[in-house]
């Protein structure tokens, strides 16, 4: 069922799974502030911290031997679609739950 | 009539007045547990220190148990302080609540004195019972077990009964049910079974689920509370993200217990179950990212007490931090196999504790205090500036973050040599514990445990004076509380 990782990945293991928090946060950071200000050009950095979040993960995979196995395959995938889908739908609830006081800055919606 | 700038009961409520009562307790054993872990270091450094006079394993167990206590304390005093002013009714059995907090403090002092003085002795049915129950975290003997759960139910009794007569929110609901769990769960860890892994199974209910359930649901109550009383978020939106994070936080974290199953025996399913939820429980951290940028830009963070905002901000820091970044580097059972129980452990423990609980207790304390001082002004232009609250917090972080360091750094030591290298054999263990780079670890943990110490001083001076003397009142925030 697990592969128990090697050595030699120690490092790597535990410094990728500290950039995938670290990623995760900064591209919801980014997300919610290009949204908040209206700001279009924080978008594209915000990508580009999922896309280091993407790299992280895939080392930390195989790093971690998860590839070799289907199950932890998929929860690789899973969380990828997971940290990629959360801050949208965050921020879907906050404007929701915000819709009924008085918001300072309108909301950008659609990129 | 509210006394400005004095300390005075008659500015409190009757559940803030138990609550002070629950603070105060939580402060000195805040303060024991920084001192007993300050001596369970040093005996690290030198192993002989006070030997045969004061265990490591006594140390480590008070340095433990005064952390669980005091935090429970700080919990327990938290639900009294925002108790009638949510339900606009005043405590139901408040005498009832006053008795139990009297039992209850006089129980902990008298466990924590024979912790002190019956350190070693035979292991017998009756040492269960009267002087140590022998689990890791939560050693209380069973009477003092049974006394815990009765004390958390009258709590629940004042909760439910008071909410039930008085206004019933969405904070209340969640809180009542909440209670209901704590003293459930709590269950779980008080009978033996002779099979150890099936003993441990039930014993990281306790645990886990109390921490990452039962401790975080209360924590986003106080929380909702906080933000209302503090920025003056309306309430309509603080509830639903009470509902929505204790949904996402339930989501992962109740079978994130699996990741505590690895390797006590429990059948081979629990490395699927305890992976796919650890990896999903720093989600519901980077949704609260969004959802704090969203609140924060809307209404430009404008407070009425300047030391618990900042102390509710170094709860979020400190949560996503020890919580998230800390747990998630290690939580994969492919490498926890060589981390679980090492310095590394501790390391994440240290953070996650302190950034997830202790934090935002202390923002409590704060709110306690300015209410306590008649609503006093706690904002910008504090005299001196404010240096003791920010002192406090700056070397309180600082300490803490560089014990977690240290710590991270013996860790990685141990599960380098200890495990990988030597196969968790005793000669491992000797070799990691004598290597240069563990033992440097050890002394920098010391070092900045000192500065902790220094910031915990200040602290309480600060918590003692602030305010004292002002005539300024609060700044009023709106909300729809």
């Amino acid at each position: 069922m697990i592969e128990p990782a090697s050595l030699g990945n120690f490092f790597t293991i535990f410094f990728t799974s500290a950039m995938v928090i670290m990623l995760g946060a900064l591209y919801a950071l980014l997300f919610a502030f290009s949204r908040l200000k209206g700001d279009k050009r924080l978008m594209p950095l915000a990508y580009l911290s999922y896309a280091g979040l993407l790299i992280s993960t895939l080392f930390l995979a195989d790093a971690a031997n998860l590839l070799k196995h289907p199950f932890w395959t998929v929860i690789v995938a899973f969380m990828l679609v997971g940290y990629l889908l959360a801050p949208h739908a965050i921020w879907h609830l906050c404007v929701g739950t915000h819709a009924a006081e008085h918001v300072e800055v309108e909301p950008i919606k659609n990129y | 009539m509210a006394t400005l700038g004095m300390l005075d009961s008659a500015n409190l409520n009757g559940g803030q007045k138990l609550a002070v009562k629950y603070f105060t307790v939580a402060i000195v054993l805040f303060g024991a547990q920084i001192l007993f872990g300050l001596l369970s270091g040093l005996q690290y450094l030198y192993p002989d220190f006070l030997y045969g006079v004061l265990d490591f394993s006594v140390n480590r167990m008070v340095h433990i148990n005064a952390l669980v206590v005091w935090l429970l304390y700080g919990f327990l005093g938290s639900v009294y302080w925002l108790l009638e002013e949510e339900s606009q009714h005043e405590v139901v059995g408040l005498k009832l609540g006053n008795l139990i907090y009297w039992v209850l403090t006089a129980a902990v002092t008298v466990v924590v004195l024979v912790y002190l003085f019956v350190q070693i002795g035979p292991g017998k049915e009756s040492s269960i019972w009267l002087i140590n129950e022998g689990r890791e975290y939560i050693e209380a003997p069973r009477w003092a077990d049974i006394g815990i759960v009765v004390s958390v139910l009258v709590v629940f009794f004042n909760v439910a009964a008071t909410f039930s007569k008085g206004r019933y929110t969405g904070i209340a609901g969640v809180l009542v049910l909440d209670m209901l769990a704590l003293f459930g769960i709590y269950l779980a860890g008080m009978f033996y079974t002779t099979n150890i892994s099936i003993d441990q199974y039930w014993w990281w209910w306790v645990i886990h689920l109390w921490v990452e359930a039962t401790w975080e649901v209360m924590v986003a109550c106080i929380m909702a509370y906080g933000l209302m009383k503090v920025l003056g978020v309306s309430r309509k939106i603080v509830e639903t993200w009470l509902y929505i994070e204790v949904a996402l936080m339930f989501g992962s974290g109740i079978l994130g217990l699996g990741h505590h199953y690895f390797w006590i025996g429990t059948p081979e399913y629990w490395f699927s179950i305890g992976g796919f939820f650890s990896a999903l429980e720093p989600i519901p951290l980077v949704a609260m990212v969004v959802h704090a940028v969203f609140d924060a830009g809307a209404r430009h963070a404008k407070n009425n007490n300047h030391p618990a905002m900042a102390w509710l901000i170094a709860h979020a820091f400190g949560n996503f931090f020890g919580a998230g970044v800390w747990g998630f580097m290690h939580t994969l059972p492919q490498i926890n196999l060589y981390t679980h129980g090492t310095q590394w452990s501790a390391s994440h423990g240290h953070l996650a504790f302190f950034g997830a609980y202790a934090t935002i207790i202390i923002a409590m304390f704060y709110l306690g205090i300015q209410r306590w001082r008649g609503g006093t002004w706690m904002s910008g232009d504090l005299p001196g500036n404010g240096w003791k609250w920010k002192w406090a917090l700056g070397l309180l972080n600082l300490g803490m973050v560089g014990m977690t360091v240290a710590m991270l750094v013996s860790g990685y030591v141990q599960s380098q040599i200890e495990r990988a290298i030597e196969g968790s054999t005793w000669m491992g263990y000797f070799a990691a514990q004598i290597h240069p780079w563990f033992v440097q670890g050890m002394w920098w943990r010391e070092v900045f445990g000192v500065m902790f110490l220094v910031g915990f001083v200040l602290l309480v001076w600060d918590l003692l004076t602030i305010g004292k003397g002002e005539s300024r009142k609060m700044i009023e925030v709106s909300n729809a509380a």
